[in-house]
Formats: structure tokens, sequence, C-alpha cells
């Protein structure tokens, strides 16, 4: 059973489909990730470093950017994530 | 692909493939009686809580009203009314779309609530012993017009059931069938990828426009996204922004090229695959699709949702197999095959495919088994981020 997805390959994250074990290391599709949270199943891994501000790709377009620098293995998910639309910093 | 169609054409030109007989209160004090006669009888009834207002929401309200009680898997429409114009206007209306059996049945006239409800309940009984007469005939893929639909989704959405689901409608587009993309606020960050998809540049423009009025009008009103839009259980499922959520459920459009642009709630004039202007809020998007004609529905969901339109059939796919098992009599198709690893995405878009044709053929889906029969009025006010 594969534990992650990958949509497309620009990505810089994957799906999990299953719940990711902290300090696990997955070997799948080429890629060596340790993974450095626990991750639900269905939430995002990043699968290359991603710099505060730099877009975030999932199905090979942009749905956000980073909040803050995030390592290969880390959970991707609202605490270090923001759309670019119709989020607070837009609303004034 | 040998599977065919039969149903039910109307004096319109319009097919239905239910023989529906619906209660129709035009006023919120009418909505009990409504409801009692459904229980009492196979007839299907809606609620709301609409007084007959003239407000700035009029106009929306009409066109739902009118078009819903005309929506062509219905047999017949019992209009219950206070006896006042406005509901005239709204019964004519209807006529003029195409309803063809109607009855009105008027609390004013007969001068006691207990005689309405035995009245209509005899006019119930008696159109659907008429319906039952009506024989199912062969009808072309054109007469099938169908809604595209998520709620409850999860970070798999984008992933099984909506793509899958995008396989079906490309498949029924290329027959000659109507298929419709709802949501705005779903659409908001991928309408790029939609609008370089029209047939016309045009309809392109229509696409981005639309968004873009929706976004204007949000942040008029001052109103942060973040707390609706991806909704708690989005963010549960791990779903993060609106984008990521909008980006999966535009897969549910497939990749067929997109015809047209409609209004909430108007019908589309050809076959294609069209998206449609609707709020988010499920009820409220089942209800425009039926007010458009629109007669069969899939809905996609992640964490379970049991809508179900009186008129309109609605199939639910599951995204997960978990969801799936955890509540079976709400989930009519399991898409958690996908990422399980044990369907194709081709494979479950044919099953999709194939469970259309036989709800259309007269299959009874989970939602109508459960006789949910919900209805709710879009007001342009309070609901629309939702």
């Amino acid at each position: 059973m594969r534990s992650l997805l990958i949509l497309n390959t620009i990505d810089n994250i994957a799906v999990a489909l299953a719940d990711l074990e902290s300090g696990s290391i997955i070997e799948q599709d080429g890629l060596q990730i340790e993974v450095l949270n626990q991750i639900p199943r269905g939430h995002k891994i990043a699968t290359k470093p991603i710099s505060k501000n730099e877009g975030v790709i999932k199905y090979g377009e942009r749905m956000g950017h980073a909040t803050s620098d995030i390592k290969v293995g880390e959970h991707v998910h609202t605490h270090n994530v923001l759309g670019d639309r119709l989020s607070a910093e837009q609303v004034k | 692909m040998s599977k065919s169609l039969t149903g039910y054409p109307r004096a319109d030109g319009r097919v239905g493939f239910r023989n529906q007989v619906l209660v129709m209160p035009l006023h919120s004090a009418l909505c009990a009686t409504a409801r009692r006669i459904s229980e009492e009888s196979a007839a299907v009834a809606i609620t709301h809580d609409w007084s007959g207002e003239i407000d700035a929401d009029f106009a929306r309200i009409f066109k739902v009203m009118t078009g819903f009680a005309a929506n062509p898997n219905i047999f017949a429409t019992i209009f219950l009314t206070l006896g006042t114009p406005g509901e005239l206007e709204i019964i004519d209306k209807s006529k003029s779309i195409g309803l063809s059996n109607s009855t009105i049945v008027n609390v004013s006239e007969i001068g006691s609530m207990e005689l309405l409800y035995e009245i209509a309940l005899k006019e119930a009984i008696s159109y659907l012993a008429l319906a039952d007469q009506v024989a199912r005939v062969s009808v072309p893929w054109s007469s099938l017009h169908l809604g595209l639909e998520c709620g409850g989704s999860d970070a798999l959405s984008g992933i099984t059931a909506n793509p899958a689901l995008g396989v079906a409608s490309d498949m029924l587009v290329e027959l000659g069938a109507v298929s419709v993309l709802g949501e705005t606020t779903e659409i908001l960050g991928a309408e790029h990828l939609l609008a370089a998809r029209a047939l016309d540049p045009n309809v392109g423009k229509q696409i981005i426009e639309t968004v873009a009025r929706y976004e204007r009008s949000i942040n008029y009103e001052g109103i942060d996204m973040r707390g609706a839009q991806p909704s708690r259980g989005n963010i549960e499922g791990g779903l993060t922004t609106l984008e990521e959520k909008s980006l999966g459920a535009a897969k549910k459009a497939g990749s067929a090229p997109f015809t047209g642009v409609l209004e909430y709630a108007d019908p589309a004039p050809k076959p294609g695959l069209y998206f449609m202007d609707t709020p988010g809020h499920d009820i409220e998007q089942l209800t425009g699709f039926a007010a458009a004609g629109i007669n069969i529905v899939v809905f996609t969901s992640g964490r379970g949702t049991p809508t179900g339109s009186a008129v309109v059939p609605t199939i639910k796919v599951s995204t997960n197999t978990q969801m799936a098992l955890s509540i079976p009599d709400l989930i009519d198709l399991n898409a958690g095959t996908i990422a399980d690893g044990t369907q194709t995405l081709r494979e479950v878009g044919e099953l999709i495919f194939n469970e259309i044709v036989d709800v259309a053929n007269g299959k009874l889906t989970a939602a109508e088994l459960g006789r949910h029969q919900e209805f709710s009025l879009s007001r342009m006010y309070g609901t629309q981020i939702n």
C-alpha cells in the first residue's frame, strides 16, 4: 500500500493516503522522506523544501503560499500556509 | 456505452426521469399541511420560510419557486395557497415554463386547515394514480440535465470522487447531454483553468467575471472568508486553502469544453457543459439546480451529507471507503477505492456513468429511499458565503 499520493511532478507536497507516524521513513517514487510530524490521512506533507512566501503547488497549480519556511517531511496545513485569495490580509 | 435512457417526455419537449406529484405551499403557513400530505401518500412536498414578502430577493425567490414547481421530473403540482394575486403569478409562470398538470387548493375559499389537508390529499392521490399509468419511453441523451455537486469535502474529494465524476460528466457531454457545475465559492482560485476551456472567449470572460463579481461582493462586505471556506470540517479533512478546495472541486467538470455560463436557477439552452453561479450552500445549490430543470444530480461527499431533493434524484458518491462503510444508507457509490488502490479513476468514472443511467431509468437513490426532500431559498444576504 502506497502511503503518499503525488498528483503532479512539479508539486512540492504530497497527500497522505494513511496516517503518517512522526519519525517514520517513507520510500516511494524515488523519494526518501523522514516524516517530521504526525500527519493524518488526507493531509499534506512537504516533498520539497518550501521557503516563506513561496507558492505551495498541488495538481501542478498554486494553492496558496507558505507563511514560514517548511522542511521536507513537515505537515503542510493552515499553521504554515495561507491562501492567496480572500484571506484576512486582503480583506480591509 | 450500450446503455440507453427511458423517461417521461413533457408537452414542452423536456423529459422527466421521475413522475412525481409535488405539493407546493406558496406561503410558510401552509408548509405543515404540505408535509403532512407527503407523509400520508407517495406525493413529495417542500417546506420553506417565505411568506410572500416582496423584498430585494423577490426576483430570485420567484425564479426558484416557479422553476422548481415546473421541474420536468414532476407529473403534477398541487399548489396550496392563501388566495393572493402574487401566488397566481407564480402558478401562471410555472405553467408557462412547462408545468402541464396542476391544481390550486385555496385555504381562504375552503375556510378550514383540516379541509385544506383533506382536499389536497385527495387531489394528490388521484394524480398519483394517473401518474402510475404513464409508461416510460425511450428518450435521447439530450434530455439528461446533470447537476454536479459536492459537499462535506475532504482532501480525497479532489483525488477520488470529483475526478471520477468528471469522467462520467465527460462521457455524458460527449453523448449530447447537459452537465452543470455550480458553486462559485468553489471555483475561486481555479477559474483561470475553467476559463481556458471555454468554447468561446466570451464564455471564458464570463467565468472570470462571475468569480470577480462574487469576490468583490465578499470584499465589500468585509468578510474574512477563512472562517467559512474551507469550512472547519474541510480543514479537519486536510484541505488548507480555498484555492486548494476549488482545484479539487472543479475536477467534477472533467475536461470537456465549457459551452456557457448560467445565472442561478436558469436552464441550459442546449447540450454541453455549463458553469452556474450558485451559492456554495448544498441545499440552495440543489434547489437552484432543480429550478433550472436539472433532472439528475450527482453529489460527492467526504464527510457524509444526507441532502436530497423532493424532485431531483441525488446520487451520493463517497470520496473515501471509511465514509461509505460508516453510514452505508447515505451512499450510493464508493470512489474511495481509487485511493485504496483497488480501482482506477476510469473504472469508478464508468460506474458513476452507469449509476446515472440506472437512476434515470428508475433505480431509487439512497436519498430517495430516505425520503430526503430538502429545499432552501437562496437570499443574497446572509447565506451567500456559506
